[in-house]
């Protein structure tokens, strides 16, 4: 009895727990700072965290199949950059040559980790390297930047409604799309399955190999749609980006509620963990005197908190493997 | 539910526990005192009349310092002692002024951070900002925010591209081509005139480098035509870099007779790399920019030939520039601070003085 309360409070802080944290972060902000709650404010957060968590919401599909994939960082600079030279050539160029250069990254590395069975970490830690490579490569190691010279593409990163920029629209359309396909078809139930169980997945007879491939191809094809959009929004490619952006994706992942071993987790906790970590760099610095080395800090405590609370509320579940 | 609430309460007690500890950089700031106000003199006067960007031109409503919301917008982490220097300068200036409302953020070298930064610190009302950006362009979202509410930007250090008046006051910084070569001309000295020099280049990307590389080979190239550039490679600022590519250099390179380290990061590092292969201290002359304690006491030791400094007490130029706007005159697109240099004439006498 005693068992299936904890289970069930346990599954019940991993899928809404950085949802309330992040509910609680914004009264505290609310009560403790006048200048935390203004439209300006929460739209500048709402908008700087989009971009993080479109990528974390490929990442949620890689961590959930039992995977991880490090190369987005560098593929969210590289879109950036692709997306700015692209908007010589017009507003369809500048969002197709970003996806579909992070998409062949993306495919090439599911190709491999699908085929060869090589460990994922590796693999993308090639494609971190070799993308920023490339990204260097095309830039004159990073001196020169891109401007954007489309109108209507820089409009995508820097129209806003009612403060709220389109880049979070985006973000949550891409949210809707996302969730219907992990919640609502086969391909979703195979995630879930593989990251679960491998063998027995693939026993099961679960396309193993066909549904990584398309899990790190999503997660390429989004790494470069917000490096894209972040381009439109700061009107250049710059170069300087992404650089261990990797590790706030998979931080804000984790903090939402899925597990770092696979086999379960949601975006809708992706979201909130993303929007947290926004929210805390803000709180941070609204506090006058108190160094923004702080913001790490503080991340990293709830990273630690929420990984413990996984761990005594939901210990039967983390277990079996 | 309980579960919930305490972690809840986690997470408010995380960031209380945070907010009792203080920042605690104070120990490396430069000394108060004369000769510090005297560094921060302008070099250049104020460019021809009409040129400049009035406070009619550009449109804020005058306000006074002293009551206003000032933002100040560190670009990299406090790890190096040009960063503490530069904040410590406009937070000792505004105190001394009577700023009472100054916000300082860092952006922690994260490009994206400080683009938040500098939005948060326009949605908390700041009149005045002061920014040491990170990097030159993609400065959009905060200059059309900062633009709407007519707030005058004031870049410390590196510039941002953009318009003059329409976008941003004015740059104060160093000219970099100059400090490139005052930098040239003590490598020559030290050289006699010729022999062959390598540079280890700042990270790749922005101006300073690049300035600091054309003003010394403009100068190498006017002056001493006998002083050979055989060997550039990036050493991104960094200290192990440094030493990494001159160790690379002592192999591949092994007549070198001069290095010029475009500061005082890498030509530590270099020093590192000369001892670890055995050399002298002055066997190869090293000759640097920025001017931290480090280097002059390089210089002190005999390891380091000459350093052109590279000065960060902006705080004092920053404010006056503001003041002046604020008064209406007309403020230049570019306000250069003036650096001293460091040799063994004077270095052991200035050790003080360097940050």
């Amino acid at each position: 009895m005693t068992t299936t309360t904890r289970e069930r409070a346990g599954s019940l802080f991993r899928r809404h727990g950085a949802l309330l944290v992040l509910g609680a972060l914004l009264v505290i902000g609310t009560l403790a700072f006048d200048s935390f709650t203004t439209p300006a404010n929460l739209g500048n957060i709402a908008t700087a965290s989009s971009f993080l968590a479109i990528v974390a919401v490929g990442m949620t599909f890689v961590i959930i199949s039992g995977g991880i994939d490090l190369s987005v960082g560098s593929l969210f600079v590289l879109g950036g950059v692709l997306a700015a030279y692209g908007s010589r050539y017009g507003v369809v160029v500048a969002l197709l040559l970003p996806l579909v250069v992070c998409g062949v990254f993306g495919l090439v590395q599911g190709v491999i980790i699908a085929r060869t069975r090589m460990a994922p970490f590796i693999v993308t830690l090639a494609g971190l390297l070799a993308a920023r490579g490339l990204m260097l490569s095309l830039t004159d190691e990073g001196a020169t930047t891109y401007l954007v010279e489309d109108d209507l593409f820089a409009s995508i990163g820097q129209g806003a409604v009612l403060d709220v920029g389109y880049p979070f629209l985006v973000m949550l359309a891409i949210l809707a799309v996302a969730v219907v396909f992990l919640q609502r078809t086969g391909f979703g139930q195979n995630v879930y399955a593989i990251g679960g169980n491998e063998d027995a997945a693939a026993l099961m007879g679960v396309p193993v190999a066909r549904t990584k491939i398309v899990v790190y191809l999503t997660s390429g094809l989004l790494a470069g749609l917000a490096g894209a959009l972040n381009a439109a929004r700061l009107s250049s490619g710059v170069t300087i980006l992404g650089i261990g952006m990797e590790l706030d994706v998979i931080a804000a992942v984790v903090i939402g509620g899925t597990l770092l071993t696979g086999g379960a987790g949601g975006l809708g906790g992706t979201i909130a963990g993303a929007l947290l970590l926004g929210v805390i760099q803000n709180l941070i610095n609204q506090i006058p005197g108190l160094s923004s080395s702080f913001q790490q800090v503080v991340s990293g405590a709830f990273l630690a908190a929420v990984v413990i609370t996984h761990r005594v509320l939901g210990g039967v579940r983390d277990d079996d493997s | 539910m309980l579960r919930h609430r305490a972690a809840a309460l986690l997470g408010a007690a995380a960031l209380l526990v945070s907010g009792c500890a203080k920042s605690e950089n104070t120990a490396t700031a430069p000394e108060p005192g004369g000769s510090d106000a005297q560094q921060q003199v302008v070099e250049s006067p104020t460019g021809p009349a009409g040129a400049g960007c009035t406070i009619a031109r550009q449109g804020a409503t005058a306000f006074d310092l002293k009551t206003a919301v000032v933002g100040f917008s560190q670009s990299e982490k406090e790890a190096n002692p040009f960063r503490i220097a530069e904040t410590q300068s406009i937070k000792d200036e505004a105190a001394k002024l009577g700023i009472a409302n100054l916000k300082v953020t860092n952006a922690q070298s994260q490009f994206a951070k400080q683009i938040s930064d500098v939005q948060q610190l326009i949605a908390q009302g700041a009149q005045l900002l002061v920014i040491a950006p990170l990097n030159s362009d993609g400065w959009e979202p905060v200059l059309q925010q900062a633009a709407a509410k007519k707030v005058p930007i004031i870049t410390i250090d590196r510039k941002i591209n953009a318009r003059h008046c329409a976008d941003f006051l004015t740059f104060i910084g160093s000219d970099f081509v100059e400090q490139g070569r005052r930098a040239a001309d003590q490598m020559i000295e030290a050289l006699g005139g010729k022999g062959k020099v390598a540079i280890l280049l700042g990270a790749p990307g922005n101006n300073v480098t690049t300035e600091r590389t054309q003003g010394f080979k403009e100068q190498v190239a006017a002056k001493a035509p006998d002083i050979e550039i055989t060997f550039e490679q990036t050493g991104e600022f960094a200290r192990e870099k440094g030493q990494q590519v001159t160790e690379q250099l002592i192999q591949s390179n092994p007549d070198i007779d001069g290095i010029y380290a475009e500061n005082d990061e890498m030509a530590l590092g270099a020093v590192t790399a000369l001892k670890g292969a055995g050399k002298k201290a002055g066997d190869i002359k090293i000759v640097s920019i920025d001017g931290t304690r480090g280097a002059v006491q390089g210089i002190v030791d005999g390891w380091i030939f000459g350093v052109v400094e590279s000065n960060p007490r902006f705080g004092q130029l920053a404010f006056a520039t503001a003041q002046k706007f604020l008064d209406g005159e007309a403020i230049p697109e570019k306000v250069i601070i003036s650096d001293r240099e460091y040799d063994a004439a004077n270095a052991e006498a200035s050790l003080g003085q360097a940050y």
